[in-house]
């Protein structure tokens, strides 16, 4: 009795969807609302919203997405669908999320297509183009400066950087063997 | 036949997808540009520009890319063939994971991974900002858009509205 008492009063106990159409609907409004990156949008619905995970649950679903490759939150839809629905929960878990992103997409594709040979419009994306460059190169330096004092960690980014954006290798061959290295250091504890 | 390029292309892409689609970035311009020409430069960056304006994952750059190459069906071709190897394995690996998330080697990947992914960020804003021969407009702008999400908490879609009105300045 006291156990559950305190149990409610701690955290409120997850509420998993419990129709695939409340799945679908969940996962909606995370594609449609993910301006600007997709993990607060997932982390608004799922935990504070709908409160399908606790924040604990959620964590862990981020990193296990985090270590397996392809699309972060297109795994976390697989892995929840899977999770609360089996294999149709994983499907139309992975459709709601991109439904919406998609036709949007594709909408500004044609507008793109239809619009570009106007100079300005030109001039206007080029520009949120190498907006976009700078995005990535502060996220480089975030995820970069915990690490930054670790001679092997300066010496893999260097690598990776010089072979992929210089020397143009492609990363079918670079990955390979960036992540052997990575890890013959990483297990050694250099990294 | 572009499409079943396109469709082993990103399904071989999708296993080197980790972190998002940022580090991969580098490799996708090479191999649409470069290898196929499918795409000039120039258009790729414009691709990549439109695709950071909607909302959602950012591996819908790959349909506008499949989109710019085959049409509709190439869009839908690229975006399935990134996601769904990847799919398969967070499927088969996610009733694995209760028993690996205690184990050493999931600290050892991720610590294996996290250089590998700042290093393939640098170059993918790199490639990104160097279309063709340097310049220092783009720099400039990607710059301060960085300096921008360093130093400010604003969201990401107005530092991007910023790079879109200084573009229409300088370029």
């Amino acid at each position: 009795m006291t156990g559950d008492a305190l149990n409610r009063f701690d955290s409120i106990a997850p509420t998993p969807p419990r129709t695939l159409w409340e799945l679908f609907l969940g996962f909606l409004s995370i594609g449609a609302r993910s301006f600007g990156g997709v993990l607060p949008a997932a982390h608004s619905i799922m935990v504070e919203k709908r409160r399908w995970l606790t924040p604990a649950d959620f964590t862990e679903v981020c990193a296990l997405c985090q270590i397996l490759p392809g699309p972060n939150i297109g795994n976390a839809a697989i892995v929840l669908g899977k999770r609360w629905f089996g294999i149709r929960g994983a499907i139309v878990g992975f459709l709601g999320l991109f439904a919406l992103p998609y036709l949007w997409v594709l909408t500004l594709a044609v507008l793109y297509t239809h619009w570009v040979a106007r100079p300005l419009v030109s001039a206007v994306v080029t520009g949120a183009g190498a907006a976009g460059a700078g995005l990535f190169i502060a996220t480089a330096m975030k995820l970069g400066r915990p690490i930054a004092d670790k001679p092997a960690a300066v010496a893999l980014i260097a690598g990776c950087f010089v072979l992929v954006a210089v020397a143009r290798v492609s990363l079918v061959i670079v990955m390979p063997i960036a992540l052997t290295v990575g890890i013959l250091f990483s297990s050694r504890g250099k990294l | 036949m572009i499409l079943i390029q396109l469709g082993l292309y990103f399904a071989l892409l999708s296993l080197l997808t980790f972190g998002g689609l940022g580090p991969v970035i580098p490799e996708m311009q090479r191999y649409i540009v470069d290898v196929k020409g499918w795409t000039t430069p120039g258009d790729f960056m414009q691709l990549f520009a439109v695709a950071q304006t909607a909302p959602g994952p950012n591996v819908l750059v790959t349909s506008l890319i499949g989109y710019r190459v085959a049409g509709v069906a190439g869009s839908v071709v690229a975006l399935l063939a990134l996601c769904l190897p990847a799919a398969a394995i967070a499927w088969a690996v996610s009733g694995l994971w209760e028993r690996f998330r205690e184990s050493p080697w999931r600290c050892v990947i991720q610590r294996a991974l996290a250089p590998l992914l700042v290093g393939l960020m640098f170059a993918a804003g790199y490639t990104i900002a160097t279309p063709h021969a340097p310049d220092w407009r783009l720099w400039l702008i990607a710059l301060v858009t960085a300096a921008g999400m360093l130093t400010t908490r604003l969201n990401s879609v107005w530092l991007l509205a910023g790079g879109a009105v200084l573009g229409g300045i300088l370029l």
